[in-house]
């Protein structure tokens, strides 16, 4: 993937995320158990991720216990929200690619096999963990 | 490279490559040197009706993105339930045509 391409997703994604999240803090708020998770509507049981953006919001309250039980993928999602910007623009500033170089690090390290492995057994753990919570 | 032995590559694994580019591949090939020839069909080419499939399957985990080797966007797509269902939708468009670009881009290697 190019540079420009990247930073033009990642952008999309973190305003999608930004906006989806204003969103799920007004339905809270009305308890709604609206979910967008097509894997859950079609299946009835929980996808890998799914209470990810409860787990953000219990984060953003300070609740890190409830949220890691809730989903650890939170972490992961909070961290790319609050770092991705900051990254972004100093990129941005200073006309340099850091954060290109480190996706392309970071596709590199996932596709070595034993980190793979490694990788899919956590997600799919997380994923029994999930249907045995039942969220 | 031999003309025949470029028509049957051709033939055979025309599926996996967009249609413009077959041409410009005939014309690569046929420059090449005879020793490449294994490698070229050692190539680990992915089929895009596969990988629809498991798109439609499995789309909103992202495995479609592993599979094709675009391990970041496939690691984006995990953590968001398939971007909320919307870029899974999106993807079951998309795939075909990108599974065809990233075959190209695996032969463009060897053809250079």
């Amino acid at each position: 993937m190019t540079r420009n391409r990247l930073y033009l997703l990642f952008f999309i994604a973190l305003i999608a995320g930004y906006i989806y999240l204003a969103y799920a803090i007004s339905q809270q708020q009305m308890h709604s158990t609206f979910t967008p998770c097509v894997f859950k509507n079609a299946t009835g049981i929980a996808c890998p991720s799914c209470g990810a953006t409860r787990s953000v919001l219990l984060l953003a309250h300070g609740n890190f216990a409830s949220a890691f039980m809730l989903n650890p993928f939170g972490f992961i999602i909070a961290t790319i929200m609050v770092i991705g910007p900051f990254w972004m623009l100093y990129d941005f500033v200073f006309k340099k690619d850091t954060l290109h170089l480190a996706f392309q690090k970071f596709e590199q390290a996932v596709k070595t096999k034993w980190v793979a492995a490694i990788l899919i057994l956590l997600v799919v753990a997380n994923w029994i963990w999930n249907i045995n919570k039942g969220l | 490279m031999d003309s025949q032995k470029v028509d049957l590559y051709l033939m055979t694994n025309a599926k996996f490559f967009q249609p413009q580019h077959l041409n410009y591949i005939r014309e690569r090939l046929l420059l090449l040197d005879e020793s490449k020839w294994f490698m070229i069909q050692g190539i680990d080419l992915k089929d895009p009706t596969t990988i629809l499939i498991v798109s439609i399957v499995a789309g909103s985990l992202g495995i479609d993105r592993f599979m094709i080797g675009d391990t970041g966007l496939g690691v984006a797509k995990l953590l968001t339930c398939g971007g909320l269902g919307i870029w899974a939708i999106i993807d079951w468009f998309l795939i075909m045509d990108l599974t065809r670009q990233k075959n190209m881009e695996k032969l463009q290697q060897l053809l250079q």
